[in-house]
């Protein structure tokens, strides 16, 4: 029988939302204690620097001065890393990139210590500088890691069927490099921690924007070389992450901690903008080479990929991004023949790490890019080119996995898209109008000091009804779910329901903003046939929870939503055990909760108050408190092939972007873009819509006008004066839609859908831009100079406007 | 450091301190008077997580020196807990789901009640105009803009 | 660092002409503080001399809007806010309310000054263009002497105006036009919302009888000050309006432009485009005037 959901699948309301609506609500910087410190980083003027000594002599004696920080403080690991531990907490010898630290100043005001740093002296020299990730394998490019002996972080390789066969079978080939940006999570709060320390026994208690609370305990007490259990992680409220607050924030973490063991105080670094552009990481530029060999009929024979990821200074996160690129870069196509390989490399740069999207973004704009030229060859329309090669149930992906266990809606969310947005017919009406005169006047393109040939010719004025350009595109993906063969994957939430009927609850995931704590508290309702206002979330705390793995991969509901569903399954078993004997009925009788009741469906046909039955239960002796733990089902991958299952389960999305395309400035105007997702079973349709609309507006940011451009290393937009993400006035109407495929995995099927909103965007809205002028762009992103010239333009002299 | 003292208006009452003239007024706000719910996201005045109202309007309390506050009347997210048209705002921004991080909301919320203070029925140009100075990363906006229209429809209602 | 800043807060405009007579050289003028906070904070270095703010934004006087003479006055504190909504302008001057409407966020807009803006003197300084083709007239007064200069004559070079020290901006005087004008602010950015302008043009063009009575082009953010292109101006008087002459318009605009700049890191974008712009808006205003 199916069940209707009382809570699930319905519009609720955040559990967090009063605090935050009326100020209440504490971040990271909101938290202060007496005899608190603060901690501010010392830097050095250099990307690439050996150093040699730093002169504190003019500030040591300084009373505003109660301590310096530095690697010689260090008991425990000097480097971290999540695979290689690559990355100093406090730099000493070099440093490669332009955010490293030398030393913490710590004091009790922020603003006189930010003046002593002033005065203090570095004697460095400058080392070569390697900006360029093509060349960081070159044979005689510096080493940015020389222990390493190399500059390759990883390289995946990825071999299915017979590559050289598959071009044979192939009519027709295209061969393309597309290229994606380094750009910035840009989440409006700037880190914060804060460090306490607790007494001997006690150890450390940090508070902070900390993304993920037991990799930050992980990283502290390796660094003090001190048991787990010594260091809490208490997380504040999060002024947004997006991935961006994981190896920063444990570095910050660990800085903090060192501080306030060295002085005995609470010690408090938080970062203003520019601090947290210069030193966070960033999501990864691509460099993508895509040959594809296709038949007349549009049927893809062959994929070679070849992709560099440019890692920047420190490996950080990138063997995980690269590996889900390797997994997902053909896009969701049955292909026989496939050939891949990617690697991440180091330079001088930002280093890169976790973002939303994942090692996804970036390939999805290269292969969907391609899906569209394949089409406009075989003269087919989009939608039907990826209906040709789509997966479907039981197909086989690239790296040799048959999708079985769930539904592949590939092809409905394509349909879906294709059939609200009248796709065909726009397309192939735009794509005539395209081919027609008065597309873009980029002939003029000026040629080093030439400037005559920037002055327009008469006919390359436009008529100012061919000013604007429509175009219509889209782009499909599918998605691994959770971390897949990346690694351990089971989560924990613990639930106690008291004696009255209401319950704490407490998931070892963390609330990022994403609606974490309303989702898992409708999901224990939903059991137990209670409101999202019985249930009481309590505060993340590594000191309470088992660890359950870092919230990232758009797996919290997946992972910690079956979890809570578990602990609340086991709670509700117990209370049915109870209400058997009170009522002395038989094993077979079944129970409903609903309405803070428990009904005896058959008979004895008698029902209780939910309350009533807890006081019962608590009274009997009964624990209604339980650990609910989730372990995801077992996943493969040989590194040596590419082959092998590797996630569990996978999900679906098709996104269609309407633009108007401006051919006189290179503006382009996204008027409407219908987001078509699979996320499996939807539980919070508020909070889902809220992903969608927030991750289609990431997306097209990330299409349309961020960079994080990184001149010798050096960043160039260190403030949201010049790194512009969308305001409330850029992205047109946004239009989600969902189909909820079945899944045995998670709760009630439900699966992602943070991450699949934005990673499509970019793509959908480059093969819109080729559909209104008949110009294909392989550059992300697509500002103004792409659009009009295709190639960006860089100020490499003038200083930004409020320098001056 | 030279301090002064400066008189001024704070959630309706009168108030007043001794600091350095230069001081931002966000600092104020945060350090002086623990009203936390002022943030800060850029410190120049283009994100409007810090935005506060100075005698009504929306301002970056971040570009505001504390030598600028004489006789001014400044009003933070605090000092509208028991306001009517902030509390239908607060009301409507959790119900059309325009809050995730919430780092932006407080910002985002004076922005919106300014707006209607002048103008009780604007139109969603209005509505995205006078929000353009608040970054949201997380919500899009949609449900923003969408819970601004919606509180507009109540007031403008005389049932109400 | 900012908080060693001395600030003084005069009584009377005359209090602050005192003041800057002893203490000029040292002493920023603040009113909205939206250049000067962001960029005391990033140590630019025009305001690395500054020991003192003299804040002038309470100074009623210097806030009026107003119609006299033929002439419309604005005070130097004036806000973009106002401007954007002040009736008198819209009506006869609304290149500058159509520009004062672009400038930042509503935040900014609140704070921020014409006079401000004016003598921050940014290349991207978007009141600054509609200034310049309403033939604003700068009013300047200091201990030593009141006097007035034309707009065009004020702007030095970027961030930098012939203000000295001891002398305060109070306020601009706008010829009203005669009628049979219309005209156009153009901004592009980057973005839709709360942008820094890559190209601002500020056009007015009076006509009759399909010819061109009198035309008046000024730049923003392309060229390193905002200017009056007179060369294209005398060209267009007695001409046919119509897209043949708009073409040559633009062709000589280009050209203008690249004899001030010269090959600019981005001139291959912005020539091509401000020359593009400038046809379409001439255009624009041309069928405008046709079908009334």
């Amino acid at each position: 029988m199916k069940k209707e959901f009382s809570t699930i699948g319905k519009h609720i309301i955040r559990e967090d939302g009063w605090e935050k609506v009326t100020g209440q609500a504490k971040y990271g910087d909101d938290f202060n204690f007496p005899n608190q410190l603060f901690g501010v980083p010392v830097r050095v003027p250099a990307v690439h620097a050996k150093i040699n000594h730093i002169d504190y002599s003019e500030i040591i004696s300084d009373p505003d001065l109660i301590a310096v920080c530095n690697c010689s403080d260090i008991p425990g690991s000097a480097k971290i890393g999540p695979i290689r531990k690559d990355q100093p907490i406090f730099c000493s010898e070099r440093v490669v990139t332009s955010g490293d630290v030398l030393s913490l100043l710590v004091g009790p005001s922020r603003e006189k210590l930010l003046q002593l740093r002033e005065h203090i002296r570095i004697d460095y020299e400058p080392l070569p500088i390697l900006s360029d990730p093509s060349k960081a394998l070159e044979d005689d490019a510096v080493l940015i890691h020389p222990e390493f002996k190399t500059n390759l972080i990883v390289h995946y390789p990825l071999r299915k069927g017979d590559i050289e066969k598959g071009f044979q079978q192939s009519d027709e080939v295209i061969e393309q490099t597309y290229t994606t940006q380094c750009i910035e999570h840009a989440y409006v709060e700037p880190e914060v921690v804060i460090a306490i320390p607790m007494g001997k026994h006690k150890g450390i208690k940090i508070i902070g924007s900390i993304q993920n609370p037991y990799t930050a305990r992980r990283i502290v007490a390796s660094v003090l070389n001190w048991p787990l259990t010594k260091v809490r992680i208490i997380q504040a409220e999060l002024g947004g992450s997006f991935g961006g607050k994981d190896d920063t924030m444990n570095i910050l973490a660990a800085r903090a901690a060192m501080a306030a063991l060295k002085t005995g105080r609470p010690v408090k670094i938080c970062y203003d903008r520019e601090d947290s552009i210069l030193e966070s990481y960033k999501r990864h530029p691509y460099v993508m080479h895509y040959k594809v060999g296709f038949s007349r009929n549009g049927k893809i024979r062959a994929m070679k990929i070849d992709i560099l990821a440019d890692g920047g200074g420190y490996a950080s996160m990138s063997p995980f991004v690269t590996w889900r690129s390797v997994v997902q870069a053909t896009g969701p196509y049955e292909i026989d023949h496939v050939w891949t390989d990617v690697r991440a490399v180091y330079t001088n740069n930002p280093y890169t790490g976790a973002m939303r999207g994942f090692g996804s973004p970036q390939p999805i704009f290269a292969n969907e890019s391609l899906m569209d030229e394949i089409a406009i060859r075989t003269n087919k329309t989009p939608d039907e080119v990826r209906r040709i090669n789509a997966l479907r149930q039981n197909s086989i992906t690239a790296s040799g996995q048959k999708l079985t266990s769930h539904d592949v809606n590939l092809v409905t969310v394509l349909d879906r898209a294709v059939e609200e947005t009248g796709f065909s017919k726009k397309w192939r009406s735009n794509h005539t109008a395209s081919c027609g005169p008065h597309t873009l006047s980029t002939g003029s393109e000026g040629n080093g000091d030439d400037a005559s040939k920037l002055i327009l010719k008469e006919n390359d004025f436009i008529a100012s009804s061919d000013l604007f350009k429509k175009g219509i595109g889209l782009a499909v993906s599918y998605r691994g779910c959770s971390l897949g063969a990346e690694g351990v994957d089971a989560a924990a939430a613990y639930l106690s329901v008291q004696p009255d009927g209401s319950a704490y609850l407490v998931s070892g995931l963390a609330e990022n903003g994403q609606g974490l704590r309303t989702t898992f508290s409708m999901i224990a309702a939903e059991v137990l046939g209670l409101s999202v206002a019985d249930i009481y979330y309590l505060e993340q705390d590594t000191g309470v929870i088992p660890d359950s793995g870092p919230t990232v991969a758009s797996r919290s509901t997946l992972m910690g939503g079956a979890a809570v569903k578990e602990a609340a399954e086991i709670v509700r078993k117990r209370l049915e055990k109870v209400l058997m004997d009170h009522w002395n009925t038989t094993g077979a009788a079944e129970f409903n909760f609903s309405d803070h009741h428990v009904y005896a469906t058959g008979p004895p046909n008698q029902r209780i108050r939910f309350p009533e039955l807890c006081e019962m239960a608590f009274q009997k002796g009964i624990s209604l408190a339980a650990l609910g733990w989730y372990a995801g089902p077992r996943v493969d991958w040989d590194e040596e092939t590419g082959q092998g299952p590797a996630y569990f389960t996978y999900v679906y999305g098709c996104q269609v972007a309407e633009v108007r395309v401006n051919i006189g400035t290179g503006e382009v105007y996204v008027d409407r873009i219908v987001a078509v997702h699979d996320p499996g079973k939807v539980l919070n349709l508020l909070g889902a819509h809220g992903q969608v609309f927030g991750g289609v507006t990431q997306g097209a940011g990330y299409g349309l006008w961020e960079q994080i451009n990184s001149l010798s290393g050096q960043i160039q937009e260190l403030n949201f004066d010049q790194y512009l993400i969308p305001t409330s006035n850029d992205i047109g109407e946004i239009v989600p839609i969902f189909i909820e495929g079945r899944d045995k995995y998670g709760p009630w099927g439900a699966k992602s859908l943070g991450e699949p909103t934005l990673e499509l965007t970019a793509a959908a809205i480059a093969n819109a831009v080729r559909n209104a002028t008949g110009r294909r762009f392989f550059n992300l992103p697509l500002n103004l100079e792409e659009i009009m010239l295709g190639r960006k333009l860089i100020n490499k002299t003038a200083m930004r406007g409020s320098h001056v | 450091m030279k301090f002064s003292t400066i008189k001024f208006e704070l959630n309706g009452k009168p108030v007043e301190i001794e600091v350095p003239p230069a001081m931002r007024l966000l600092d104020i706000l945060r350090e002086t008077f623990k009203l936390t719910g002022t943030k800060e996201g850029c410190g120049i005045g283009e994100c409007g997580a810090c935005t506060v109202l100075l005698n009504g309007q929306a301002v970056a309390s971040c570009l505001l020196l504390a030598g600028q506050l004489e006789g001014t009347k400044i009003t933070t997210i605090e000092g509208l807990v028991h306001d009517e048209r902030m509390n239908l705002l607060q009301r409507n921004f959790l119900e059309c789901g325009a809050v995730q991080c919430g780092f932006c909301t407080p910002g985002m919320l004076l922005s919106a009640y300014a707006l209607l203070q002048k103008d009780a029925r604007p139109t969603t140009d209005d509505i995205k105009n006078a929000i353009a100075g608040n970054l949201c990363r997380c919500t899009g906006y949609k449900q923003i803009i969408q819970a601004i229209q919606k509180s507009t429809e109540s007031l403008s209602d005389p049932d109400q | 660092m900012i908080q060693d800043i001395d600030f003084y807060r005069p009584g009377s405009l005359e209090e602050l002409l005192t003041f800057l007579k002893d203490h000029g050289s040292n002493v920023k003028i603040i009113a909205g503080g939206t250049d000067i906070v962001p960029g005391l904070r990033q140590k630019a270095s025009r305001f690395s001399h500054v020991k003192t703010l003299a804040d002038i934004q309470h100074l009623h006087e210097l806030k009026t809007i107003e119609i006299s003479d033929g002439h419309l006055s604005i005070g130097s504190c004036a806000t973009f806010s106002q401007i954007e909504a002040n009736a008198l302008i819209r009506k006869h001057f609304p290149l500058l309310s159509c520009a004062a409407g672009l400038i930042g966020s509503t935040q900014i807009r609140n704070r921020a000054t014409i006079a401000g803006n004016v003598v921050n003197n940014a290349p991207c300084a978007d009141s600054v263009p509609p200034l310049l083709v309403y033939d604003a007239i700068v009013c300047v007064r200091s201990h030593r002497e009141d006097y007035t200069v034309p707009l065009n004559e004020l702007l030095l070079k970027p961030y930098q105006t012939r203000l000295n020290a001891d002398e305060v901006l109070t306020g601009f005087r706008l010829p009203v036009l005669a009628d049979g004008y219309r005209g156009e602010f153009y901004k592009l950015g980057r973005r839709r919302g709360v942008s820094i302008s890559r190209i601002s043009l500020a056009v007015l063009m009076q006509l009759q009888g399909g010819s061109i009575q009198d035309f008046r082009v000024a730049s923003g953010a392309i060229t390193p000050v905002s200017v009056r292109l007179s060369g294209i101006e005398e060209y267009a008087r007695d001409r046919k309006a119509g897209s043949e002459l708009f073409a040559q318009l633009a062709q000589q605009l280009g050209n203008e432009i690249i004899k001030i700049t010269g090959m600019r890191w981005s001139t291959p974008y912005k020539l091509p485009v401000v020359q593009q712009m400038f046809y379409q808006i001439l255009m624009k205003l041309n069928d405008e005037s046709v079908t009334g």
